[in-house]
């Protein structure tokens, strides 16, 4: 099972591969397009943490690994569910989504595998890039332990973001344009840039509960920086894993509800 | 006299076509005003945290520095424009033929149209304003001279930018990324009109190269007006130097448009 949809996503890879290669300059011009937008947030940032001694007791490199690590996750969700986005005006809306049900996979996964997002790439290189170059100003040693626990909570940093934007691309299949209800929540993400304790009780529990970006970057980067958040620093794969679970039923229930739109 | 109406009665109707748009993506609409909210409650907090270390910076107060990064967010979205877009697709499609042949001015047309969605954007907007009032603790001056240099020299920016654009968009002629270049552009005015940090706040080299873009004329000025950055007796001179930026680049963008005309090749249709 696991091995079929292993290979199948590697064809699906090696096909999109193709359609890319055969407009080169779009390609290079995608993954960059994605690496300047982020750039003039970032020196917006640059210019003003490095004029104060620190943010709230957090100093430039500490908020760019705080930033680097949300990058690194939303980079995830950006090159393998991108689809997500466009569901509504994409596949309901013209019917396409008829296709993915006929089909003998699972209709999720072929969503998700039609169309790998390369633009993805330019945000995994500025999240790499900050991670490296903060935790070379801040002397961080990586340790095999401490890099196996970096790698985990980006990827599961990734599943908060893709389950997130799965429960809300959901509602695509009751009022088709789904994006405006995509967007709204996710962009709840920017919360997540900076350290969670310039904001007040209510803002930090609601990125904690509600929906939780909080430990796809500060609850990490706070272990990472040996601040020890207590329980949790472990947490992240937990929360992806429940929240990965309950979008999943969402989409279930979702797709009880599809009809087509008789196009 | 009848010429004149007749411009009114031209421009007029395109001008009441911006709206439609508007009402025809309303989920959108409220889409941009919660995510600005966001936006807003980021920065806030942000900026607090900022000031919470004591000092000005750039010798702006916490209470100058909310007034304008929140003023400039809302209108940075004004400044920005579809041109490249509208050339690229007008080109793609053949349109330009058309509109060209149309018995108004192309460049006057259009400038209309984006006259049109400036204002409607600022109505879009003052509920967003109100918010912000009342709770993030922006200020807005109270004498009427202020408001009045804020919105000529948001008008005298608005274009300037639209000047700029006009000659970028001609790159369209030339080729068909568009959609890079225009990313590209995004990336570059977002930060040098002032729309994230203001000028006084930039180390030097990166002041110098904002004065010497034209992209701080459409944000940065006129929002510092507004903000109480920028004490209203200096409007003259803020407004020669926006015009002398819209008399040059307007008249180059009416050479660099007549040249680009020559290249046109619109593909198959």
């Amino acid at each position: 099972m696991l091995r079929r949809y292993t290979s199948l996503y590697w064809f699906f890879l090696i096909q999109r591969f193709k359609i890319l290669m055969e407009y080169r300059l779009n390609f290079f011009i995608g993954l960059t397009s994605t690496i300047f937008l982020q750039a003039a947030g970032l020196l917006g940032i640059w210019v003003i943490v490095s004029q104060v001694p620190d943010l709230n007791g957090w100093t430039l490199d500490q908020v760019l690994l705080i930033y680097g690590l949300l990058t690194l996750a939303k980079s995830i969700n950006h090159m393998f569910a991108d689809n997500l986005w466009v569901i509504g005006w994409g596949y309901v809306r013209p019917g396409g989504f008829d296709r993915f049900l006929v089909r003998p996979i699972n209709p999720l996964f072929h969503l998700l595998a039609d169309r790998f997002c390369h633009d993805g790439l330019g945000n995994f290189l500025v999240g790499a890039a900050l991670v490296i170059v903060s935790s070379i100003n801040l002397h961080l040693v990586w340790t095999p332990l401490n890099l196996l626990y970096l790698i985990v909570v980006v990827i599961s940093g990734g599943v908060i973001f893709i389950a997130l934007n799965l429960i809300t691309a959901t509602s695509a299949f009751w009022i088709i344009e789904s994006i405006p209800v995509t967007q709204i929540v996710f962009n709840t993400h920017e919360f997540a840039r900076f350290p969670l304790t310039i904001y007040p009780k209510a803002i930090q529990l609601f990125l904690t509960i509600l929906i939780p970006y909080g430990f796809a970057s500060y609850y990490p980067a706070t272990q990472i920086l040996g601040r020890d958040p207590g329980l949790l620093a472990w947490l992240p794969p937990f929360v992806a894993l429940v929240l990965a679970v309950f979008s999943y039923r969402v989409w279930l229930f979702g797709l009880k509800h599809y009809g087509g739109t008789g196009s | 006299m009848n010429r004149l109406r007749h411009l009114f009665n031209v421009y007029g109707a395109v001008l009441a076509a911006v709206p439609k748009f508007y009402t025809a993506y309303r989920a959108w609409v409220w889409m941009e005003f919660v995510v600005q909210i966001l936006a807003m409650v980021v920065l806030y907090f942000f900026w607090q945290a900022v000031y919470a270390s004591g000092g000005a910076l750039g010798g702006l107060t916490f209470q100058q520095t909310i007034n304008y990064v929140m003023l400039a967010q809302m209108l940075m979205p004004l400044v920005e424009n579809r041109l490249i877009f509208n050339f690229g697709w007008m080109l793609r499609e053949g349109q330009i033929a058309i509109d060209l042949l149309r018995p108004m001015d192309f460049q006057a047309r259009l400038y209309v149209d984006a006259v049109g969605n400036l204002f409607l954007n600022l109505l879009v907007k003052a509920p967003l304003l109100i918010m912000a009032v009342v709770f993030f603790q922006v200020q807005l001056p109270r004498d009427v001279t202020t408001w009045l240099v804020f919105i000529v020299a948001l008008a005298l920016g608005h274009a300037v930018m639209f000047f700029f654009d006009w000659i970028f968009s001609c790159l369209a002629f030339y080729s068909t990324e568009t959609w890079g270049l225009s990313v590209v552009r995004v990336a570059v005015v977002t930060f040098f009109s002032g729309a994230i940090v203001p000028l006084q706040m930039m180390p030097h080299w990166l002041q110098t190269t904002a004065n010497l873009l034209p992209f701080a004329q459409s944000v940065y000025v006129p929002v510092s007006f507004l903000s109480g950055v920028t004490p209203s007796s200096a409007a003259a001179q803020a407004w020669l130097i926006q015009l002398a930026w819209l008399i040059g680049l307007g008249v180059i963008s009416r050479l660099v448009f007549r040249r680009s005309l020559r290249k046109i090749t619109v593909q198959g249709g």
